[in-house]
Order: structure tokens, then C-alpha cells, then sequence
């Protein structure tokens, strides 16, 4: 397996602009800075190359340097794609990583398996909006809210989620996106109050805005922060926290129009 | 621990693990990784409302919850290969303080609307306890989770590892 190495190193922009491409997949698939770091270094060893890299919100930097020769070098800055959760592509680059330095695979045959990663399909929009929809209403029901406010609170997730698909589709702003489906949901779910359906309109109403929480970049930042990466710990913080802000506001704008003498 | 005790577990479990296959799907992990985390949110949430029950406050509870299936996510992922970050976040979510936070935000808004100012004091004190609650709940939550990949950092990053 060594000898697939030997004679022909890549060369140090070959090298430098594959890394790049995984850091920023791994970025914004929601991949933790710990992991990228780790990741894209492994992979340069192998190459034999050392590598330093800063994760920002919006890009990455890295300067990457020969191991025989350290007056050659190279940086490379790179914007991040938005957001878009992808496990599957976190935890397979994870394993190509371990694969590379384990197996010393050659650079052209990273990168093609690199492609072949990225080129999977998602699940399907129609699955997940389903999934989600019954996982709000269990959600409702761990709550300990009655059959009407699990039944109403599944039918405001499956409107809110369709909305919030269809707009993030069409690129809206994602603080926008989050507050109107908030809005669209927690109203729908307000019905319990409009219509006195069963004893605990209040559950309802608290839960049906709950699938929106952004659980893995919160966890992120939090892991981000605890091992030493502050900045983008506080900055992964400071998102959502404003989308947690913006679920406030959907939420408070359709208690408003609901009425508060009712609640 | 009487049997309708364990049938309440039971149920809590189960509503634990649809909630958690749902949120998991919005990460698009691997089916493996999906099924692993509904597990654990079942046996965390249990465990969560066992605790509760005997008397223990949420927050500690939600704590020791939390770390359980932080630890358990890194054995689970040693054995399907897979980072521990992919199922250990999505049956957390089961334990969000939901209530309390709508609560909070029910008292902020009353307190805005209200003249009486007896009234408005009951408010604030809701808010603040609502609040407080809610943010002890949701750090326990994720400090929780992150503290056994912090323990076991050679670990955590070498599950994908397959030599």
C-alpha cells in the first residue's frame, strides 16, 4: 500500500483545495470545529503535508505547509455554504478520513470518493415532513396534552414544516423562515382555544412551535466552546439564539391576535 | 417501582422515541443512526421521568439524564461507526423545557399589557422563575450530553476508525 505514495506527492495546490472543499462540506453539514480540525489534518499528513486552520461563520482559512520544506506554503480562504444539516456526510468524511491515514490512499482517489459522498441523495422531503409531524405530536403527548391538542398540534407542524420547506427552497432569509412558521403553527394550534377542544389548549399551544428549536447548532456551540473554540462557539451561539428569538416572536404575535384574556 | 409505574415509563419511553425518530430525520443520518437514537431517548426519557418521580428536582435530573445517553451515544457509536454528536442530539430533544418556556414568554407578554401593578409583580416573578428554569434546564441539557465526549476524546474521534 506505501508505494502508492512514494515518487509522487501531491502537489501542495492539489492538495490545499481538496482539504478546503471537505472543511467547508463538513462546515456546513453542522460538523462540530473539533472534528473539522481533526478531519482535514489527518488527511494532510497523509499527503504529507502540515496543516493550520481557522473556522469562521461565514468562511474558512487554512495555510498548509510542506513537511521537507517549510518556506513552502500555501493559504486558501474559502466561504461556507449555508447551513444545511447532513449527517450522513459528516460521519462518511469522518470515516474517509481514518480510511486515507490508515490505508495512505492516493489524493485522485480521495477526491473521487469525496464526490461520490457529497452526490447522496437527501430523504425525502415528503418522509421527513410526515416524520416530523408525528414526532411534534408525541412531542404534545409527552407534554401530557389530551387526543385533541395531539391531533391539532400534528396538523400546525405538518403546515408549519410544509412552509418552512417551500421557503427555505426559495433561499428566504432563515430568520424569516422561522418566524413564520412559528407564527403559522402556534395560530393553528391556538384552534384549541378558538374552539374549546379539550382540557389543555395551553400544551397545545406551547408545543406546536417546538420542532423548529435549532437543537444541533445550540449543542455545537456549547461543545465549541467547552474545548477552546470560542469565537465560533459564540458565534454558532449568537444563531441561534436569535432563532430561538424568532420562534419567540411567531409565537408571541399569534397569542396576540388570540387574545389574552383566553390564556 | 410498582407495575404502573412501569407502564407510565413505558408509554413516556415510547412517545420519547417517535419524537425522537422525527427530529433525528432533519439531520439526514443514516437509518442506523436513526433507530440508536430513538433507543436512547426511550431509556433517557424513562430514566428522566424515574428520577422525577422519586423526588429528585428536573434540572438534576434532566443532568444525569443527559450524560447517560452521552455516554451511551459513544459506546453505540463505537459499535455502528458512526460520530456520537449524530444520535446523541436528537434524543436529547424529548427533554426540551417546552413548557416553561411558554410560559416565560406568556408572563412577559401579561406583564406588558397589565396596569395593576400587584398584578405585574406576580408576572415578573413568573417570568424570572419560568426563565430561570428554562435555561438551568436547557444548559444541563447540552453540558450534560458534551461532558462524556470531553472525558473520552480519543474515543470520540476515532469511532469512524475501521482498522
Amino acid at each position: 500500500m506505501n508505494d502508492n505514495l512514494e515518487g509522487k506527492k501531491p502537489t501542495i495546490e492539489q492538495t490545499a483545495v481538496l482539504l478546503i472543499d471537505i472543511a467547508s462540506a463538513l462546515m456546513s453539514s453542522g460538523a462540530h470545529t473539533m472534528r473539522i480540525i481533526q478531519n482535514v489534518s489527518r488527511m494532510a499528513e497523509t499527503f504529507g503535508y502540515d496543516l493550520d486552520l481557522s473556522v469562521f461563520q461565514m468562511s474558512i482559512m487554512m495555510t498548509i505547509t510542506s513537511k521537507e520544506d517549510p518556506s513552502k506554503l500555501l493559504t486558501h480562504v474559502k466561504k461556507i455554504k449555508p447551513l444545511l444539516l447532513n449527517f450522513t456526510i459528516v460521519s462518511e468524511l469522518s470515516a474517509l478520513s481514518w480510511e486515507t491515514y490508515d490505508k495512505k490512499l492516493p489524493l485522485e482517489t480521495v477526491k473521487v470518493d469525496f464526490q461520490q459522498i457529497l452526490a447522496q441523495k437527501r430523504m425525502s422531503k415528503w418522509l421527513v415532513l410526515i416524520l416530523v409531524s408525528f414526532a411534534n405530536a408525541a412531542f404534545c403527548g409527552l407534554f401530557g396534552g389530551d387526543i385533541y391538542a395531539i391531533g391539532l398540534v400534528f396538523i400546525a407542524t405538518l403546515v408549519g414544516f410544509f412552509l418552512r420547506q417551500r421557503m427555505i427552497y426559495r433561499n428566504i432569509n432563515h430568520l424569516v423562515v422561522f418566524t413564520t412558521s412559528a407564527f403559522a403553527a402556534s395560530l393553528l394550534a391556538g384552534m384549541c382555544y378558538v374552539f374549546q377542544l379539550g382540557s389543555t389548549p395551553e400544551i397545545a399551544l406551547a408545543t406546536s412551535v417546538l420542532y423548529l428549536i435549532p437543537g444541533v447548532p445550540l449543542i455545537n456551540s456549547i461543545l465549541d466552546i467547552l474545548e477552546g473554540h470560542i469565537l465560533t462557539g459564540i458565534a454558532r451561539l449568537v444563531n441561534a439564539t436569535s432563532l430561538i428569538v424568532c420562534i419567540a416572536i411567531g409565537l408571541f404575535t399569534s397569542m396576540l391576535i388570540l387574545g389574552l384574556e383566553k390564556l | 417501582m410498582t407495575i404502573e409505574m412501569i407502564r407510565l415509563m413505558l408509554i413516556d419511553g415510547a412517545m420519547a422515541a417517535i419524537a425522537a425518530i422525527g427530529f433525528a430525520v432533519l439531520s439526514n443520518p443514516s437509518r442506523k443512526a436513526v433507530f440508536v437514537s430513538a433507543f436512547l431517548a426511550a431509556i433517557g426519557h424513562a430514566l428522566r421521568y424515574f428520577l422525577i418521580k422519586s423526588g429528585l428536582e428536573i434540572w438534576l435530573a434532566t443532568f444525569v439524564a443527559a450524560s447517560f445517553i452521552g455516554l451511551m451515544s459513544i459506546l453505540f457509536a463505537r459499535i455502528i461507526r458512526c460520530p456520537a454528536e449524530v444520535f446523541s442530539f436528537p434524543s436529547l430533544l424529548p427533554m426540551i423545557p417546552g413548557m416553561f418556556a411558554y410560559r416565560t414568554i406568556l408572563s412577559l407578554i401579561k406583564f406588558m399589557q397589565t396596569s395593576d401593578v400587584q398584578k405585574a409583580q406576580s408576572f415578573i416573578m413568573d417570568f424570572y422563575h419560568n426563565g430561570i428554569t428554562t435555561m438551568f434546564i436547557l444548559l444541563a441539557l447540552v453540558v450534560g450530553v458534551s461532558l462524556p465526549i470531553l472525558f473520552f476524546p480519543k474515543v470520540s474521534f476515532s469511532v469512524t476508525r475501521k482498522y
